[in-house]
Parts: structure tokens; sequence; C-alpha cells
């Protein structure tokens, strides 16, 4: 769960990105967030992450107060997230597998889990026979899958989403949504940033507009696919 | 913290060895000749110190009893010295031991110059040692206020040069250590810098993800130590090397030392344990300490 009380965010440049934000986001909630650039969707991200801290009103992410919580805790906080970039942010020089399994060792999992649970999120992206390769053999598409599988690795309650698809061709970026719907029904609540209106339209969901620092709006809307 | 992740954290320290092994090589280096030249210093300014140290331990004050004093006179005067704070030991020499002493010393010309001296010139005097030699002259000075006391002589300009040369010694060699641990510590922290830098993205992901600080931070950390282990164990191996060169030529070769009276210099053998463990904790420590300067800012994600 996601919840913003009063947030204003006011960069030490005097940017006014985010001004007295109400917003919450139930367990198992899909929401789209929309804007234009510059509007402050990254800096909201940033704030759920504990990257940022509001410089006033209460931010409160699945359970953690973060204006207390301590700076030794925050990797406590970002346990129960899973975050997936524009740019993907894959390391280089290991293997998809490593990539993902990289993640349960930094938390501490242990070595038979990790041996069970790597492959079976590798699996479920779909990306199985590309195990061993390495992220520069693979295409952008391809590429977010795996951060997909790294961020859902961990088995977290939240997934948070820059502009996920910014990168990839318009055609894959359905794919990847796709695979956030599928996750999302299995119960975890999925934040996502995006530009491309196409792909809200078809999906459908609840679509918080951002605009200069503010929500314009913040409704349900139908989604194409599903009157088909 | 599992088995496994121990295992897997010094598994990446090793690597980061690996991939930086130019920077690490570079710093392997510059930590070798640095624990040497400091390892050398400091066996080079205790050898000095022990050898002085023996000089001063040897170097007595004469005190010269005024002609004509009784037994009891130079009993008191003894119990008087003696009670100094500054005074170790206190020897009474008499002018027979010494005539004695300085006949056996002549040659037989000298002997037969002297046999027409019809008396024995020489004085009475006492021969200490003192526990400080800095207060050497204090004490002299002291000495010389005492009724019977005709007078003193002491090696005041002896010992000022010996005491001198200890502490110029002692500023020079910390001054030496200083330095080259800071060289070192600037030095590792580059390298880890390097590593760090290369590594940025990888710690970056880390963070999003939830490691905490230290588990980021061992894998430098061990790099780090590592890399001064094998710096200290090189240093150790050279210094023992050199050291053995050295005493060698000064035990076997030139017995004049010990004619001197000068103290041997210490066998590697008596310094083999404390040099092992100053290199090793130095290493380790210079290593680590220098690691953790330049992990701590990269972390703030
Ligand atoms: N670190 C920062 N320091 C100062 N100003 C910042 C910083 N990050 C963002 N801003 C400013 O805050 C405002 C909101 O930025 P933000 O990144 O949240 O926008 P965005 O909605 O994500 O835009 P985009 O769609 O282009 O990614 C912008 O005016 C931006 O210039
Ligand atoms: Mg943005």
């Amino acid at each position: 769960m996601v919840e913003f009380k009063d947030v204003s965010v006011t960069y030490s440049s005097g940017v006014d990105a985010l001004n007295k934000i109400n917003l919450k986001i139930n367990d198992g909630d899909f929401a789209f967030v929309v804007g234009p650039s510059g509007a402050g969707k990254s800096t909201l991200i940033k704030l759920v992450l504990k990257e940022i801290d509001a410089t006033s009103g209460e931010v409160i992410v699945n359970g953690f107060n973060l204006r207390k919580l301590r700076r030794r805790k925050v990797p406590a906080l970002r346990r129960t997230i899973g975050v997936v970039f524009q740019d993907f942010r894959l390391i280089p020089t290991m293997t998809v597998y490593e990539n993902v399994a990289f993640v349960l060792r930094v938390i501490d999992a242990p070595a038979k889990y990790i041996r069970s649970r790597v492959p079976y999120v590798i699996n479920l992206v779909g990306l199985s026979s590309k195990a061993k390769s390495y992220p520069t053999e693979l295409s952008g598409g391809e590429q977010q899958r795996v951060a997909l599988a790294r961020a859902l690795v961990n088995d977290p309650q939240l997934i948070i989403a820059d502009e996920p698809t910014g990168n990839i061709d318009p055609a894959l970026s359905y794919e990847i949504v796709g695979l956030l719907k599928g996750i999302n029904e299995c119960g975890t609540t999925i934040l996502m940033v995006t530009h491309e209106h196409d792909l809200v339209r078809y999906f459908g969901g609840r679509i918080i507009n951002i605009n200069s620092g503010s929500i314009a709006f913040d409704e349900v809307i139908g989604g194409t696919n599903e009157n088909q | 913290m599992k088995i496994s992740s121990i295992r897997y954290l010094v598994h990446q320290g090793f690597k980061g060895i690996w991939k930086n092994r130019m920077m690490s090589f570079a710093s392997f280096c510059i930590m070798l000749v640095s624990l040497l030249m400091v390892g050398i210093s400091l066996l080079l300014a205790l050898n000095i110190n022990r050898i002085i140290g023996g000089i001063e331990d040897k170097s007595e004050v004469v005190v010269q009893i005024k002609d004509g004093c009784t037994e009891e006179q130079i009993d008191e005067l003894k119990n008087k010295i003696g009670a100094l704070p500054n005074v170790s030991t206190i020897e009474f020499y008499s002018k027979e031991k010494a005539w004695e002493s300085m006949v056996k010393d002549m040659s037989d010309e000298e002997k037969e110059l002297f046999h027409y001296a019809d008396d024995n010139f020489l004085p009475d005097t006492f021969r200490l040692t003192v526990h400080d030699i800095k207060q050497m002259t204090q004490t002299t000075t002291q000495i010389d206020t005492i009724d019977n006391v005709e007078s003193t002589r002491s090696p005041t300009e002896l010992t000022d040069v010996l005491i001198s040369i200890r502490r110029v010694l002692g500023i020079i060699s910390g001054a030496i250590v200083v330095a080259l641990i800071i060289v070192c510590l600037i030095i590792i922290s580059n390298t880890t810098r390097a590593s760090v830098f290369a590594r940025r993205k990888e710690i970056n992901i880390m963070k999003y993800v939830g490691a905490k600080n230290s588990f980021i931070r061992i894998p430098f950390f061990i790099e780090g130590m590592v890399v001064g282990l094998l710096a200290a164990a090189g240093a150790l191996g050279l210094t023992m090397f050199a050291y053995d060169g050295v005493y060698s030529i000064f035990n076997d070769d030139f017995k004049l030392w010990s004619v001197l009276g000068v103290n041997n210099l210490y066998s590697f053998d008596d310094l083999f344990m404390p040099v092992t463990i100053a290199y090793a904790v130095a290493g380790a420590l210079i290593g680590a300490v220098g690691t953790s300067f330049s992990t701590g800012k990269h972390l703030k994600v």
C-alpha cells in the first residue's frame, strides 16, 4: 500500500516538483501514472523508494512511514519493493541468471532457495532459453523482461516501474505491460509511469494524471482490450 | 549472515582484485615499498637505540675525593652520594687500585719512566652510574656541592650528543612512519575508488534492491585487506633477507663492535614475531581503512 498525505517536494534548486499531493494506492491495485514531461512523476517514484524525502507531508509505503524511517532501515523498505527502470540497469558482466540471482544474494537468501526461485521467475518472463546469455546479447524487450524478473524474484508487495517501455519497441511494450498485468493478478501492487497513451487506453485501469506537481485527475477507465 | 553469503562476498573481493588488477598491483607495489621503508627505518632506529643505550650504560661519573679523608669520611660520603635519587651504582676506587691498573696498562718503557715517581699522585675516587642519563649534569652539580668532594668528571658532552641523536632519530622515524602511512591510505583509497567506480552500476542496483551498506562494503574491504596482507608478506620476506645480510656483516666480520663494548644488533630471530605482526596488522589495517574512505560517499543512493 502506498499513501501520500499532503506531500510537497521542493528540490534544493528551488523547483517545486510536487505540490500537496494526496494519493492512496491499495494493495493489489494497478495504477498508471501519466503526465507531461517535468510534471513530477519520477519525483513521486523517488519518494516511494526513499531516494529523496518529502519537503512536507507524509509518505507511507508498505507500512513504513518514510518520514520516521531511519537510514539504516531503508534496505528493509526496499526489500518490499521491486523496481524497473527505463534503461533496464542490468549488470553487463553478469548473465541473465546472475543478474536475477544477485538480488537474492544481496538480501542473504539461502542458496537452495536461490537455485529454485531464479529459474522459476526467468521462466515466468519467458526467458528460460536465454538464462546463460549476457545482457548485450539480448534485445531491448528481452532485457526489460530480465529487469522484470529481477524486480519479481524477491516476491515484493509492490512493483514500481518508471517508463519501463520507454526504450523498447512499441509492439513489445504490450508484452511487458501484459506481464505486469499478470503479476498484478497474483496480488502484487503495481505503479507504472508511462508516456504511452495508446498503452493506457488499451489496458485501462486506474489512471493518475499529474500536471505541474498536482494531480489533474485520478480515475478508473475501461480498457479497449476488454471490449473485444 | 549465511556461510554462502560470506563465501560470495569473499569471492567478490578476490574478483575485484583481479578485475582491477593493474590498480591492485600498483597499490601492492606502493604498499610493499612503504611498508619496507617503515620497517627498515624502525629496525634501524631500534638498533641504533640499542647501541646508544649500551654506550650510555657504560658512561660513568668519576667523583674525586679530597685528599686526606679518613675511612669514615669516605664511607659517609659514599652513603650521601648513593642516596641521591638518580645514582644507580656507586663504587669506591682507591688510589692504590687506580695506580695498579694504570701501571698494568703501561708499556715497559713507560714503566721505567714511572719508576722514578716516588709517590702515588692519583686520588681516591668513586665511580658511579646513573639511572637517567638526561639528568647526569644536574646530578654531578649536586655532587660537586657535597663536602669532601674535590671535583667530578662526567662524559656530559658525549651523553648530550647521544641524547640528541636519539631524539632526532625518534622524530625522523616517527615522521617517516606517519608520512608513509598517509601515502598508503591515499593510494589504497584511490585503488578502491577505481574499483568502486568500475562497479558503480552494480552498487546502484544493490542499493535499489535493499542491500545493506555493510554488504556492499565487505568485498572492497576484503579487496583492500588482501592487497595489504600480500604487501606485508612481501615486505616481510625482503626485510628478512636484507636484515640477515646486514646482521652477518656486523656480527661475523667486525668483531670491532664488541671490542668497543657496544651492544650487538638484535638478531632477526628475536624480531621475527613482532615484525611479522606489525607488518600484517599495518598492511591489513591500512588496506581496510583505506577502502572505507572511498566507499563511503558512493553508497548514498
Ligand atoms: N535532482 C533534481 N534537482 C533539481 N530539480 C529536479 C531534480 N529532479 C527533477 N527535478 C525537477 O523537478 C521537476 C519534476 O521532475 P520529474 O523528474 O519528477 O519529472 P517527470 O514527470 O518524471 O518528467 P519526465 O516525464 O520527463 O521523466 C522538473 O522540473 C525537474 O526539472
Ligand atoms: Mg521521469
